[in-house]
């Protein structure tokens, strides 16, 4: 399984929940919905990633990156 | 002819308004100036010999006046009529490239060289009613530079309260939004009056990941903020695309009037090698900050453009900065694009407040004003943000 951020279209965020739905039907274990934003994050496995590009209102689907600062004594943050 | 020995020649220039076509009459009857009209001189007449001249192509004259004349024209411009604004003439000449200012030597005693670098304190912005989201590590809410202020926080993380256990995100709150006045040391807060929105995003171990960071944009972007400052990031190898998914939001959220600084990164080592900015300030519709020193050179660890996308956008201070740290510490001075990206994020809460700008408009204000330094637009972007 790998965690996933899906980006919605602009113009299917209003409909969101309908979205989303279309989403877990195809597989994804739904984390959070982020309306501001227009994203939903979840996990998936490998063929379920291909399968959520091609859900009706969904723009893209990544994997998740991580991120990480220096420890707090590093003279460089 | 007459130099006034500060510059100025000892002519005027009288902006005329829209409707001048009676400029000429005009300045005969207020100040009993002879002026001719560009329009109606051919070139080969001596213009001089006139008292002064109508260009009439740009709405100004170009007038001799002795000081009597000037009194008549400042009144003239004051009340209805075609007279609008009258100032000296100055000299003019071809620039030259000033030497590079070698020392770094800056009087911190009473706000940093971050602060007087961007002018925030000749600045008579305050961020007052602006709201700024500084996503990171949370905030030490009990730091005592912050009571009294409006703050608004969220985690993100799982497990951990907003309380910050690591320290860069209460460094770069005080550097967005933190004191002028802290009343022990110098102040180095840019928006001092902006309401603080504090998102956890990064533990207090100092990771993350694209979904929390995510969830922090789009609380900000509910909770109606005009900037979010995100002093976080992945490096990028050469030729890697951009999140096409951060790129969407962060459009998204300029178009609703939000706008997203991120530090450009850390990952350069110059002269030698010069990495491209990381993820996701690498995105277009997300602002990369680089980082600069108080001798205006840009910072060895800044990263640069590499690609024809993900640019370095714009610079802050970014070296020896001093900001707020966790109590019992309380201050510290660190050094990275962190530290340079809530300069910018500042200094655009600043800019809001005093224009009423937000999102396109906001980013092309900071641009716009920004001073150019003699570097290259590929480290620096259009340069080193300035305070309104």
């Amino acid at each position: 399984m790998a965690r996933v951020i899906v980006s919605v279209a602009a113009d299917r965020i209003a409909d969101l929940p309908t979205v989303v739905d279309a989403l877990r039907r195809a597989g994804l274990t739904v984390a959070e919905v982020l309306d501001g934003a227009g994203v939903v994050t979840g996990e998936a496995s490998g063929e379920v990633i291909a399968a959520l590009a091609k859900v009706p209102g969904v723009a893209d689907v990544e994997t998740e990156r991580d991120v990480r600062l220096p420890p707090p004594d590093s003279p460089v943050q | 002819m007459t130099s006034a020995g500060d510059g100025t020649t000892g002519r005027y220039l009288v902006l005329l308004e829209d409707d001048w076509s009676q400029a000429t009459r005009e300045l005969s009857r207020v100040a009993g100036i002879r002026a001719v009209d560009s329009a109606e001189a051919g070139l080969a007449d001596p213009l001089w010999e006139a008292d002064g001249l109508v260009l009439r192509e740009l709405g100004v004259a170009l007038v001799s006046a002795d000081a009597d004349q000037v009194t008549a024209l400042t009144t003239a411009a004051g009340e209805p009529g075609p007279i609008s604004l009258v100032e000296p003439e100055r000299y003019v000449r071809a620039l030259t490239a000033s030497a590079p200012q070698a020392t770094t030597e800056v009087d911190e005693s009473t706000f940093t060289w971050g602060l007087q670098a961007v002018g925030a304190p000749n600045s008579t912005a305050t961020g007052a009613g602006i709201r700024v989201a500084v996503l990171d590590t949370g905030l030490d809410l009990a730091h005592p530079e912050f009571s009294g202020r409006t703050i608004e926080s969220k985690s993100f993380v799982q497990g951990q309260e907003v309380q910050d256990g690591h320290g860069h995100g209460t460094h770069c709150v005080g550097t967005s939004c933190g004191p002028r006045e802290p009343g022990d040391g110098p102040g180095y807060g840019v928006a001092y009056e902006a309401d603080i929105v504090a998102g956890k995003v990064l533990s207090n171990e100092g990771s993350g990941a694209d979904g929390g960071i995510l969830s922090g944009i789009s609380w900000a972007m509910n909770s109606g903020c005009q900037v979010i400052s995100m002093s976080l990031g992945a490096a990028a190898q050469p030729g890697q695309a951009y999140s096409r998914t951060f790129e969407r939001v962060a459009a998204r959220a300029l178009e609703q009037g939000t706008l997203i600084v991120a530090a450009a990164g850390n990952e350069s080592e110059r002269p030698g090698v010069i990495a491209p900015v990381g993820h996701p300030a690498n995105c277009p519709s997300i602002l990369a900050v680089a980082a600069v020193d108080a001798a205006g050179r840009v910072a060895p660890f800044s990263c640069g453009t590499v690609d024809d996308i993900g640019a370095v956008d714009l610079a802050g201070p970014g070296v020896d900065v001093y900001s707020s740290w966790p109590m019992p510490l309380r201050h510290k001075r660190i050094s990275g694009t962190s530290m340079a990206t809530p300069h910018v994020a500042g200094v655009a809460a600043l800019i809001s407040q005093a224009t009423g700008a937000t999102g396109h408009e906001l980013w092309a204000r900071l641009a716009r004003t920004a001073r150019r330094l003699p570097l290259l637009s590929t480290d620096i972007g259009a340069g080193l943000v300035q305070a309104p």
